[in-house]
């Protein structure tokens, strides 16, 4: 990345990678005392050539590269390429399949929202109990999911036509007792740091995005529906069993810090419920179709599919040439849209050097699915 | 006589002495020796018991080894009470499961472990500033009252104001350390230390005044003293409060870490220090809080009186006083463990429109008060 070139009234710091909070993220921010004037993300840092790498592998090889853009939620990035694959392909999915798609789906968005809101708590100055807290009750859902995939983290089990398994004996309850556990914990997190005046002095009123910034910029996900923009992907295009299910989709007005971490706050609480829903009303049925190992695809078919993941809208792209692999595969990705809100926001609020790792952490960047 | 002929007479007298006088001068040593011993043992007693509370007061308490034990009792509990609040469990390994050791071992490490010096430092003030750290508030510490006279360091009667100024001395030393580390981070850091020191110690030297005028003297043996009807945390509730609160601040622990601020500026003025220049800087936190705390006690808490049943006061000891000091380290890491950190303007707001106008009213309240006791 070429450098802009440094005002003489400001300093330059280079916030990362060599910073305790930034990540493996390269910020340049220019700081007039404590006022920062500038923020300029080195948005490439990490590029890995996900795209590239999916075009040299078959379909259902393409699965797991892609699950690397998120590890922390690898199911909603996994079910973009597979949904967009099976419409290039054209192969359906039994009713059963859908409902432990969205299952899964939920469950990966509380784990991706509970490592976002520690990281927001943390930045504030937490000794890091809160993440560690978040990191200890995400425990009980990769035992879910170790039980039902056999991974803890990247499962890989959505497959095109499909998942891989069905539920194992006694998943539904165990799915219900993990729910009434981390509802019981979400509480604790409500009172103890939610509801703590200074938590809320240092979060409200900060890094303000309004409405029509937050539409003119193309912000997504938990930042779009914290500036008060009532979009969700899960209901306005609804995939999977989304259709079926019922939850709200959360707003908050404000725009600021607090607001998005409010609006995570609710949405696992939207998540919990639309597990117990599953678990109570999954359909019979099988859960998958026999697809062949190495797909061939007609000629010249595009194909789009839209996810909400936990950080927003994914949208996966795929051309096809009548070959065994996708001819382009082009990923609209939710953090780079977020990124950009980000390096905006110190023009359009006044933002501190204190303010920024908490707002950097609101927008819940995940520097891979930026870089891809 | 020439040489030769001198030397030899002298080895031969040496020889005649060996002979004949050092074996009655030995037997006449050993003669006298159960009279003797008892002598130097009576001598070394007197000593001892003449010396010793001298020396247990310069090297105990409140000298180098209270003043590196409280740090490292400080540091253990720290660790482990706030891996209770984090659901782990803490230093395991290093001295059995309680890890009394692991501070010992950290210590240690960071002594032995290479300390960088980065180009276009001021090496001087660089290297002396994590050296002048601890020691200005162990300077300090040297006036506080341990027992009515277990005083380190006389004042002449004013040993409150000394204290204040030496302890005044303090943030000069993080700013020059930052700006000697010629570091973006240390910079921002160390003018963050000025702009906090000057709203926290303004009202904590207003707070000392209301005590010192309360008590009648500026003598802080005198303060504890009069505190011997009540505890002056009782007739001065809102000094109390706003001295808590500022000691908070001027030790830089967690809800005003804003100098430090490690999510922020890395590790703010202390980014470039490494090993052991680190390890100091982070025991000057210890050591100024150990301070602040000590002087809080003596001027509210009633020192080293113990609690008094029906108007006649317990047994005075230091063991009071450690006693409060042990209270007040768990209250502040207990704030530790529910708190996030202030932005550095909101700490400046608390320090300037709440403490300060609160510290002016318990003046003002003390100066009525103490005009009426004089009526």
């Amino acid at each position: 990345m070429t450098e802009p070139e440094v005002k003489p009234e400001v300093m330059r710091i280079s916030w990362g990678p060599q910073h305790p909070m930034s990540g493996q993220t390269r910020i340049l921010i220019d700081v007039d005392g404590e006022v920062v004037r500038r923020i300029i993300a080195d948005i490439g840092f990490t590029h890995r050539g996900i795209e590239k790498i999916l075009e040299k592998r078959t379909f259902i090889q393409g699965i797991v590269p892609i699950e690397r853009m998120v590890m922390a939620d690898t199911a909603n990035i996994a079910l973009g390429y597979v949904q967009a694959v099976e419409e290039a392909l054209g192969i359906e999915v039994p009713e059963r399949a859908k409902w432990i798609r969205s299952l899964i789906c939920e469950m990966g968005r509380i784990n991706s929202h509970l490592y976002a809101f520690g990281l927001q708590v943390e930045c504030t100055g937490y000794f890091p109990a809160v993440f560690l807290w978040t990191t200890v009750d995400r425990e009980v859902l990769l035992d879910l999911f170790e039980k039902l995939t056999g991974a803890r983290w990247s499962y890989s089990f959505f497959i095109p036509g499909g998942v891989r398994a069905d539920l194992p004996e006694g998943f539904r309850d165990e799915v219900k007792r993990a729910v009434k556990y981390l509802r019981r914990r979400f509480q604790d997190y409500w009172d103890a740091m939610v509801e703590n005046p200074l938590f809320e002095m240092r979060n409200r009123g900060v890094g303000i995005l309004s409405r029509e910034d937050a539409i003119r910029l193309g912000a997504t996900g938990p930042v779009l529906r914290g500036s008060g923009v009532d979009m969700d992907v899960r209901r306005d295009e609804p995939y999977a069993a989304y259709g079926d299910l019922d939850f709200k989709v959360i707003t908050e007005k404000e725009g600021d810090c607090f607001a998005r971490l409010k609006v995570r706050f609710h949405e696992i609480e939207q998540s919990l419920n639309i597990m117990e829903q599953i678990a109570d009303e999954i359909p019979g049925g099988p859960v998958r179709t026999k697809v062949p190992l190495f797909p061939r695809s007609k000629p010249g078919v595009e194909a789009l599919s839209r996810v909400e993941t936990a950080r927003g809208e994914l949208g996966v792209h795929i051309f096809t040439d009548g070959g065994l692999k996708p001819y382009r595969v082009k990923i609209n990705s939710p953090t780079l849209r977020n990124m950009y809100v980000f390096e905006r926001l110190a023009e359009l609020d006044k933002v501190l050097v204190a303010d920024l790792p908490v707002i950097l952490y609101s927008i819940d960047p995940w520097y891979l699915d930026c870089d891809r | 006589m020439d040489v030769v002929t001198l030397i030899w007479l002298y080895i031969l007298g040496l020889v005649r002495w060996l002979l004949h006088e050092a074996p009655l001068q030995v037997i006449n040593f050993i003669r006298s020796l159960p009279t003797l011993i008892p002598e130097l043992l009576k001598w070394l007693w007197d000593f001892i018991w003449f010396n010793f509370k001298p020396l247990a007061q310069i090297i105990v308490i409140p000298g180098l080894a209270f003043i590196l034990l409280f740090a490292m009792i400080a540091v253990w509990f720290e660790r482990k009470f706030l891996a209770r609040a984090m659901l782990r469990i803490g230093p395991y390994y290093c001295g059995k499961r309680s890890g009394w050791l692991q501070v010992i071992a950290d210590f240690l490490k960071l002594f032995f472990k290479e300390f960088v010096i980065p180009d276009d430092v001021e090496k001087a003030l660089f290297l002396a500033a994590p050296v002048l750290l601890p020691t200005i508030p162990a300077l300090a510490i040297t006036l506080i009252p341990f027992d009515s006279n277990w005083v380190l360091f006389d004042a002449g009667g004013l040993s409150l104001p000394v204290f204040l100024a030496i302890a005044g001395l303090a943030p000069v030393i993080p700013i020059f350390a930052g700006w000697a580390a010629n570091n973006k981070y240390t910079i921002i850091g160390s003018f963050r230390t000025a702009y906090l020191y000057v709203s926290g110690e303004i009202p904590l030297v207003i707070c000392a005044a209301a005590s010192a005028l309360l008590a009648g003297s500026l003598d802080l043996v005198d303060i504890v003293e009069a505190q011997k009807p009540i505890w002056f945390a009782i007739p001065q509730f809102i000094g109390f409060l706003v001295f808590f609160v500022g000691l908070i601040l001027e030790a830089e622990r967690t809800p005003f870490d804003v100098p430090t601020a490690e999510t922020e500026l890395v590790m703010g003025w202390r980014t470039e220090f490494s090993g052991v220049l680190f390890g100091f800087t982070m025991m000057a936190e210890y050591v100024s809080f150990l301070g602040w705390t000590l002087l809080f006690i003596v001027l509210y808490l009633g020192g080293y009186l113990g609690p008094s049943l029906f108007g006649v006061p317990l047994y005075d000891h230091i063991f009071w006083m450690l006693l409060k000091l042990a209270v007040i380290v768990v209250i502040v890491v207990l704030i530790r463990t529910v708190y996030p950190r202030l932005r550095l303007d909101q700490t400046l707001r608390l320090g300037w429109n709440y403490l300060m106008p609160l510290a002016l009213l318990n003046l003002f309240i003390t100066i009525i008060l103490k005009w009426g006791l004089m009526i």
